[in-house]
């Protein structure tokens, strides 16, 4: 459902050129439970952003369900995020003066959703994090593992396709970590949504059922594979 | 992302930082009062000489004076211009170059294949000493004349409608009777000194009561052939007698398309027709640059106060990177970023507006009634502060979009923000 072709990226400044990405392929399959996995710099996360269509890449391809994404014009691109992807970052971006309900349909008010679809997505994605008692609550009141699951609500509400987690444990403590891990591998078992963990945690990519090596901007281990 | 939903998002950022907004509506607010204040204040003046000037009407009249050349540009003249002779004796037709008077056989001469014209009043000057009702208690009087076609809006009675008639003023009327709807019908005599300085009576029959005006506030009005009496009597055997300055000339009809003709006709003859519109119009022309020339002073607080805008949502943008990095990677789109940013501007601006507006109002009204009973007697019918549906929508409509406009660039910074950079923001 995604696939990275000959994808490279090449960052300019002050004139001189970083390549982050180095002509990269990758398959990932629907269902799948991958893992990025490298040392900063290793260009793990420019990857996840360029399959997440939040950059562009110099030269390749990102294909969606087989359609190329460099061809599609921004307000595309848009839509395609906020329907199809949710993410989970390292840092939450919540809004802390913004109840948990508010927080959690970001992404609904964005596609411009009805207050009945809201409401109702809402209720569902704040129950699968488990935080029904705290929903008018504000942002701010919440403890970090709680924050956390926001951010899944967050991500899952609009029913996407694929999660991209951007080191969704970095910030926790291991026990919380841990909670969060298991909450997004249910999602992914149950529903079947495909999860891109951009991690250098190895005992949360062990935990995937794919695991992507990369360093200076290739992937050496696992790219093969799907 | 709905309409609403940016509006409301954009009203709940602008109250995140209360203070900051506060004190950037402060500023709109300012010059929005000031600016309500000076429309309001123009607006007052308007009326004012609206209702003023109306006391004097005439639909079907034009005035007539002589041209005044503008001089040959290619000779400039240094010292007096050369004196041109006269060359036709008494009686002709021909203007004199050298004075600004017209005869009447010179007016009649130039009117004489018009069309449509009924009749035509040469402007008598003419000087009244007092008017008295009984012959015993008598008042300095005013005397002007009410030339044929134009009619005066009276409190009591009516206007000057033929010979032997006259039109007092409210204040004269108060005097001599307080209850003035008696005063019409009855005899008052006029007395004016004529050219040997000889005191000299008329009666002339009370026919209307004046409503106050510029005009109307002293003098009484006399019909024509009274004028003309009384003009001949105080001018005979002096050399300037039978010239005047001005001529009202009394159409058939208002055809508007017959009082053009007439102009045109008598600015080819060296004359200038103006009708009562044309003077209303210069009057509220100049009313109208009074209260722009005012307005610009509100609109320089405007401009200070837009900058304090944008220096409010640079910041914003800055507070906010990461908000906004997020909501784009959540799929909002740059033309909806910058909309909530423009919403936030136009916000600060409609608040500032409406408790500018609001609270220019509140001054105008109490300063108004304040200065009514102090200046009561000089100032009747006048509203110092006037303010119009009309004035106040342009006002509200004008700071929102300074305001808007203040927005644009700090929206456009919003909007062009990179996701990955933003997120990334320290």
């Amino acid at each position: 459902m995604l696939e990275a072709k000959n994808l490279s990226k090449t960052y300019t400044s002050d004139g001189v050129a970083f390549e982050a990405l180095k002509e990269v392929d990758l398959k990932i399959a629907p269902g799948d439970c991958l893992a990025i996995v490298g040392k900063s710099g290793s260009g793990k996360s420019t990857l996840m952003h360029l399959l997440a269509c939040l950059d562009a890449p110099s030269s390749g391809q990102v294909l969606i369900n087989g359609e190329d994404t460099s061809l599609l014009p921004e307000k595309k691109k848009n839509a395609l995020r906020n329907e199809k992807f949710g993410f989970v970052f390292q840092q939450f971006f919540l809004n802390g003066r913004d109840t948990v309900f508010e927080n959690v349909v970001m992404p609904m008010r964005i596609r411009g959703a009805g207050g009945a679809q809201i409401s109702a997505g809402a209720t569902h994605a704040i129950a699968a994090v488990g935080l029904e008692d705290k929903r008018y609550k504000k942002a701010k009141d919440l403890s970090g593992g709680e924050k956390q699951r926001v951010c899944i609500a967050r991500a899952l509400v609009g029913n996407p396709q694929v999660i991209f987690a951007d080191e969704p444990t970095g910030n926790l403590d291991s026990a919380t970590g841990a909670a969060v891990e298991n909450m997004l591998f249910d999602l992914n078992r149950q529903k079947g949504i495909t999860l891109v963990i951009v991690t250098h945690d190895g005992d949360l990519a062990a935990r995937c059922s794919r695991i992507v090596e990369m360093k200076d901007g290739r992937i050496i281990s696992g790219g093969e594979q799907s | 992302m709905k309409l609403w939903d940016m509006l409301r998002t954009a009203n709940r950022n602008l109250f995140r930082n209360k203070l900051r907004t506060f004190l950037t509506v402060i500023a709109i607010f300012v010059g929005s009062f000031t600016l309500t204040l000076t429309n309001g204040l123009g607006d007052g003046l308007r009326t004012y000489v609206e209702n003023q000037v109306k006391n004097i009407d005439g639909a079907n009249v034009v005035f007539v004076e002589k041209k005044i050349e503008a001089p040959a540009e290619e000779e400039p003249v240094e010292g007096p211009a050369e004196y041109k002779e006269q060359k036709a004796e008494d009686g002709s037709t021909a203007l004199d170059p050298n004075s600004f008077t017209i005869t009447v056989p010179q007016m009649e001469a130039a009117l004489k294949d018009a069309g449509d014209v009924k009749s035509i009043t040469p402007n008598y000057d003419i000087h009244g000493e007092y008017i008295s009702l009984d012959g015993e208690k008598k008042y300095a009087a005013g005397l002007g004349m009410l030339s044929e076609g134009m009619t005066l809006k009276t409190e009591a009675g009516k206007t000057i409608g033929g010979a032997e008639q006259i039109v007092i003023p409210l204040g004269l009327a108060r005097m001599l009777d307080s209850n003035i709807e008696s005063l019409v019908g009855k005899t008052a005599t006029i007395a004016y000194k004529d050219a040997d300085k000889v005191l000299k009576t008329l009666r002339l029959q009370i026919v209307g009561v004046a409503t106050k005006g510029f005009m109307t506030n002293n003098n009484s009005f006399v019909d024509s052939q009274t004028a003309h009496l009384i003009y001949s009597d105080q001018q005979r055997g002096r050399e300037e007698a039978g010239k005047f300055f001005r001529f009202t000339v009394q159409m058939a009809s208002a055809d508007e398309k017959a009082v053009e003709e007439l102009k045109q006709k008598l600015n080819e003859k060296g004359f200038e027709g103006t009708t009562m519109a044309d003077r209303r119009k210069r009057t509220y022309d100049a009313i109208g640059i009074f209260k722009i020339g005012m307005s610009l002073v509100a609109l320089i607080a405007l401009l200070a106060a837009s900058f304090g805008i944008i220096n409010t949502l640079v910041i914003a943008v800055l507070e906010r990177t990461k908000e906004i990095g997020l909501q784009k990677a959540l799929g909002m789109s740059r033309g909806r970023v910058f909309l909530i940013f423009s919403f936030e501007s136009i916000l600060i601006g409609f608040w500032g507006a409406l408790l500018g507006v609001l609270g220019g109002m509140a001054v105008g009204t109490i300063a108004s009634q304040y200065l009514m009973r102090a200046y009561a007697a000089s100032f009747e019918g006048y509203t110092l502060f006037v303010f119009t549906m009309p004035s106040i929508a342009i006002v509200m409509t004008l700071v929102c979009l300074i305001a808007f406009f203040a927005g644009v660039l700090p929206a456009f910074r919003a909007s062009r923000l990179n996701p990955i950079e933003a997120l990334r923001y320290e």
